[in-house]
């Protein structure tokens, strides 16, 4: 299959990464003092960042809770994309125009200032795991309305199909259309929507995260390590400190590659 | 989803540094930074540091508080005299003495000056440090003197001439015509400020030539310190006031001998926790806040020096009093405080009722100890020693979050709704003499940050440092001013409502073709002798 090498390479990361984790005598937050924006080490195989954390066990933790996270949202956004698309093709034409317009509403929404207002709103005391789970469940709820879209037309089109047109006729009931012959068909358009939002939330937690309003310290995250380079003193010091920069772009364009390799066939 | 990656994209973009371009420079032109747009050019209006700087450069001032020397010296007023009461001070002007557009100046434009700043409707910040600005009185005998009369003493009144710029009577230009040794000359809104040589300028140096020795100052509006720098180190910019210790070792490497550490600076970065009665937390919170013993305790378990030795790349000093040892005359050197000591915090905990179950500290009443500490968002040194403090309170049990904010969202939690649990901050303090420090130290003040705006004393010893801080402002004697702000030196450190962190150091960066630089700790640092700088090929 098309999809296996990049399969194969995010599975190989992410076993990388799990193990860097179980077998580091550091724990991501532990501050080596003595060792601050250390040269790479065989303590510290790609140094420390300016607080004298590990980066390799940084950089594998944020891999790690982004893709999580970048998953689960990934996951409630189709979820919700999904009963929205079905709701709104198999309604009447009234209420299908009313939930067009609502999701139309929220595709015209300025996202980046709601999801800044919503992020801010968080109390002050908020963990670093609550502020992580709150990002990607802000992000899964702001992310749905284009997916909604795409179900919505899918949906639409299997509607009016005829094989379903004659398990109607053949006394089937909407339950068993649903279970039997909806989501089957449904599956390789709602698949694709899913690979298509990983990368979005992965790089939309990293931009918030560079904007000081993503995954709380010292919980290790994509935005949090991009914002430290935001310092060109800091850039000078090693060449290690791309390192986030780049396993995200790799992150990425894995993510991006099996995502356009899913096609939809229904 | 594309569009909103876009958006994400296009307004992350826009902070990405375009490549640094500066104004072209004139002949015999200084230029440095200034960070920000001033907010007036009218010297009686001056409340914040630029439009402070833009009238230190333009104004002409009867007196001068030498940065270096930390003494008043005398400008346009020849001699002055302080009566023996403290409620009289005379100037004596200088003779032939004239504005930059060549009119005279004499006792009748001080006058107005003097009068201008001290009427209510002015509403002149400065006019308040005469502490009862409606009674004083300004007289003149002559053209050359004038007289003020004060309805009660003000411990170090001459200082507060180095503030007042003398403008024309009934003219006031906003800094266009002055006495000083520049006048504004053109302003573009967050592009530059250019300052042009007043030729009537009074001053000569020692040779007979007259000053300033540069032909004019441009002043660009850059917000970006990475910019800065490198315009620095191409030569465009004759200094950089202040540089972050990041830049400063950046500058360091590529022109060791550009850059100065003058060592501990009067300012202080501190901790404190919100001891109001009216903030919106809940009772156990305040009561962990309200108590002696935890306070000493998260003093005891910070590490100082690694707070200097990684948020500041070792350009800071460690601090536990609120009285630099930079400021000399002032500083308690018998001072006791609470060291750094993790087990002993530990007992200071125990012994205020606080226990551990595993890794996590309880109160008495079986709540979990956790806080969040607010800082600004943008200064990565407060940003690192709050996650370094993060870590160190980890050891003692307690949880901390960590939170940066915009500083006006910072402001309003602070001042105005006092929600907030601790909060790490700086203070900055632009000159020695203690009483420019009342307004944090009295219980009334609302900038009283711990607990603002008291109607009376919350705690005895808050009572006790109103009663020194208000003593000290009134008594002429330096022996018991010293006395008493020893104290209040004292019950801080054993009281810790600030538990202070460092002193940053005062760094300078002084390009080698600026000539005549002495650079000192006090604002404007590297420029206060602004008269005698020049640049190489840069002479008149």
């Amino acid at each position: 299959m098309k999809v296996r090498l990049p399969m194969l390479l995010m599975a190989l990361l992410v076993l990388g990464a799990s193990l860097t984790l179980t077998l580091s005598r550091y724990g991501y937050s532990f501050q080596d003092r003595d060792a601050i924006q250390a040269a790479s080490s065989p303590l510290h195989w790609s140094g420390t960042d300016e607080l004298g954390r590990d980066r390799t066990v940084r950089v594998a933790a944020a891999l790690l809770i982004g893709l999580t996270g970048a998953s689960l949202a990934g996951a409630i956004t189709t979820l919700i994309a999904a009963a929205f698309g079905l709701l709104a093709a198999f309604s009447n034409r009234a209420i299908a125009a009313l939930l067009i317009f609502v999701s139309d509403v929220f595709l015209s929404l300025p996202w980046l200032f709601l999801l800044m207002m919503a992020r801010s709103l968080m109390p002050l005391t908020a963990s670093p795991l609550e502020t992580a789970v709150a990002t990607f469940l802000v992000l899964a709820l702001l992310g749905w309305p284009a997916c909604a879209r795409a179900v919505y037309s899918g949906a639409l089109n299997l509607r009016n199909a005829e094989w379903m047109i004659q398990g109607h006729a053949c006394g089937l009931r909407k339950r068993q259309l649903l279970r039997m012959h909806l989501l089957p068909h449904l599956r390789p358009l709602l698949l694709p929507q899913f690979l298509i939002c990983l990368p979005a939330f992965l790089i939309a937690e990293a931009n918030l995260g560079a904007l000081g309003l993503g995954i709380g310290e010292p919980l290790p995250s994509w935005g949090a390590m991009l914002l430290e380079m935001d310092n060109s003193a800091m850039l000078m010091s090693s060449h290690w400190v791309y390192l986030p920069i780049i396993l995200l772009v790799i992150v990425l364009l894995i993510l991006e590659s099996i995502s356009t390799q899913v096609e939809p066939h229904a | 989803m594309r569009n909103f990656l876009c958006s994400i994209f296009l307004l992350t973009g826009m902070t990405i540094a375009a490549f640094p371009q500066a104004a072209p420079r004139q002949p015999g032109e200084l230029a440095w930074a200034i960070h920000y747009d001033p907010s007036t050019f009218d010297p009686v209006k001056v409340d914040d540091q630029v439009s402070d700087l833009v009238r230190y450069l333009t104004g002409g001032v009867l007196l001068r508080f030498n940065r270096q020397t930390q003494q008043v010296e005398p400008q346009l007023a020849e001699s002055f005299q302080l009566s023996p009461q403290g409620t009289q001070i005379s100037f004596k002007l200088r003779g032939g003495l004239t504005f930059s557009d060549g009119s005279p100046l004499t006792s009748a434009d001080v006058a107005w000056t003097l009068r201008h700043v001290l009427a209510p409707a002015t509403k002149a910040p400065i006019a308040d440090e005469f502490l009862a600005p409606a009674g004083v009185s300004v007289e003149t005998p002559d053209q050359w003197t004038v007289k003020v009369h004060l309805p009660k003493r003000v411990i170090g009144v001459e200082k507060i001439f180095d503030e007042i710029a003398i403008e024309p009577a009934n003219h006031p230009s906003e800094g266009r015509v002055t006495a000083g040794p520049f006048t504004v000359s053109e302003y573009k809104r967050g592009q530059y400020l250019r300052l042009a040589r007043n030729p009537h300028y009074w001053r000569r140096d020692g040779t007979g030539v007259q000053l300033p020795y540069a032909t004019g100052i441009r002043l660009d509006i850059q917000n970006n310190r990475e910019q800065e720098a490198a315009l620095f180190l191409r030569g465009e910019y004759d200094v950089v006031d202040g540089p972050s210790p990041d830049y400063y070792g950046v500058i360091a490497r590529k022109s060791p001998g550009a850059v100065h550490d003058m060592g501990a600076s009067l300012n202080t970065e501190q901790l404190w926790f919100n001891q109001s009665a009216q903030a919106a937390l809940p009772d156990y919170e305040k009561t962990w806040f309200q108590n002696r013993g935890f306070r000493v305790a998260i003093s005891e378990a910070i590490h100082r020096a690694d707070l200097t030795r990684i948020a500041y790349d070792g350009h800071a000093t460690p601090a536990y009093d609120f009285i630099s040892p930079a400021n000399k005359l002032w500083h308690n050197d018998q001072l006791q405080y609470p060291k750094e000591n993790v087990a002993e915090a530990n007992r200071s905990l125990a012994a205020s009722g606080f226990h551990r179950s595993g890794n996590q500290l309880f109160d008495a009443g079986g709540h979990a100890v956790k806080f969040s500490i607010l800082t600004n968002a943008g200064n990565q040194a407060r940003q690192k020693m709050s996650s370094l403090i993060q870590q160190d309170l980890a050891n003692l049990g307690m949880q901390v979050t960590l939170v940066a904010l915009d500083f006006p969202a910072l402001v309003e939690r602070l001042m105005h709704k006092q929600d907030y649990e601790a909060c790490l901050l700086g203070l900055s303090n632009a000159e020695p003499d203690p009483s420019s420090m009342m307004n944090q130290w009295l219980s009334s003040s609302p900038d009283h940050p711990w607990n603002p705006s008291q109607k009376t004393p919350a705690t005895p010893w808050e009572a006790e440092i109103d009663k020194l801080m208000q003593m000290q402002a009134s008594t002429p004697m330096q022996a018991e001013r010293k006395k008493a702000l020893d104290r209040v030196q004292q019950i801080v450190a054993d009281q810790q409502p600030f538990i202070y962190l460092v002193y940053p150091n005062c760094l300078q960066a002084i390009s080698p073709s600026l000539h005549g630089a002495q650079p000192a700790i006090l604002t404007p640092g590297s420029v206060w002798n602004i008269e005698f700088l020049r640049r190489d090929g840069g002479a008149r």
